[in-house]
């Protein structure tokens, strides 16, 4: 009895050291126990919200994000254009070529695709044909050309008589035969 | 439907399935899978295709294989005469390309023709066989050892040497 009141006066001694804490109240101090957090709570339910500390994903799922963005933006056009051609259009079929007909040269392309580029970008084939066919006549004229040169300037080389190898010689009227023109001087 | 293969080509043996001779009352599973595959897969498929088909029919494409002229062979090119030895090589390499493909459909018979035969090809297949021998060693001799640069200059030298060899041979 004399010791409790001996530690009552304690407790109020050391509150009156720190009056302003919280839970130093007198009272508290002699009857403080570990103070329960969790008793509010008296179902258990997601539990506690905890705050993850974890890196940024920010810019790889930025860069995912743009990345099929970018593919779809062209890639669902060309494949809903695909589709539709396949469906809609549909490949050509095999057939004998009729008489005294000359198909054009699409025609030979079996893809409905295929023939759109063959008859709108790419030249035909026989226009392709002419155009090394044209590029091989004149390298062979170029060639041609160049063998005939050098032949040309053997012989006249060797006749002596060719315009090529022409000494230019000072005009005959040039002449002065003044000092020639009496014999005893 | 696409067509099928040419049956005269390529005949197909008879058919064996034995006559139906039902012993138990239990229903046969093989018949209720094939059932089971025919309403879940091939109609489907099937009526997705004739679908498809309907509305393609409106507007059919049609494309033809491409006839070439013949040109002047090599050997009857002037000497010098560029133009002419490129005319005589483009037709030399679609020749080439028509004798790959005729190899090509000799060897589909005689493999189509020993998947028939079985065990027993080698007695039965024996026109396919020798067609395919003679066939193969026809284009080697030809074509045989050119490389992928051939053209049709070097197909020539190997005509010159093959006479050459033969006539060697010969006397």
């Amino acid at each position: 009895m004399v010791g409790m009141s001996l530690l009552r006066s304690a407790a109020a001694f050391a509150a009156r050291l720190g009056p302003l804490k919280a839970g130093n109240n007198a009272a508290n101090i002699l009857a403080r126990t570990i103070p329960r957090t969790n008793k509010v709570a008296t179902r258990w339910g997601h539990g506690k919200k905890m705050f993850v500390v974890k890196p940024t994903n920010y810019y790889d799922r930025r860069f995912l994000h743009l990345l099929r963005y970018y593919i779809l933006l062209t890639g669902i056009p060309v494949a809903v254009l695909v589709t539709a051609v396949n469906i809609f259009i549909g490949e050509a079929e095999l057939a004998e070529i009729p008489e005294g007909y000359e198909p054009e040269h699409w025609e030979y392309y079996k893809h409905p695709i295929t023939r759109w580029i063959v008859r709108n970008i790419y030249d035909s084939p026989v226009k392709d044909y002419e155009k090394v066919l044209a590029a091989i006549q004149i390298e062979q004229e170029k060639g041609d050309m160049r063998l005939m040169q050098l032949e040309v300037r053997r012989q006249m080389r060797h006749h002596g008589d060719g315009p090529w190898f022409h000494v230019a010689t000072p005009d005959k009227g040039l002449i002065d035969n003044s000092p020639k023109s009496s014999p005893d001087n | 439907m696409p067509n099928d293969h040419d049956k005269a080509v390529y005949p197909e043996p008879p058919r064996q399935t034995p006559a139906v001779d039902k012993q138990t009352a239990l229903p046969n599973p093989a018949l209720i899978l094939t059932k089971l595959f025919y309403y879940t897969v091939d109609l489907p498929v099937t009526t997705f295709r004739d679908t498809i088909d309907s509305i393609r029919s409106k507007n059919k494409l049609v494309y033809y294989h491409q006839k070439f002229r013949r040109v002047p062979y090599l050997t009857e090119c002037q000497e010098g005469d560029f133009t002419c030895y490129y005319e005589a090589d483009m037709q030399w390499r679609r020749d080439y390309k028509v004798d790959q493909e005729i190899v090509k459909v000799v060897q589909e018979r005689m493999k189509a023709c020993q998947q028939r035969e079985g065990h027993s090809y080698q007695q039965n297949c024996t026109k396919e066989i020798q067609q395919f021998n003679e066939v193969t060693k026809n284009f080697q001799s030809r074509y045989g050892d050119l490389g992928a640069y051939a053209n049709a200059k070097k197909c020539l030298m190997k005509q010159k040497e093959r006479m050459m060899a033969a006539q060697a041979q010969s006397a």
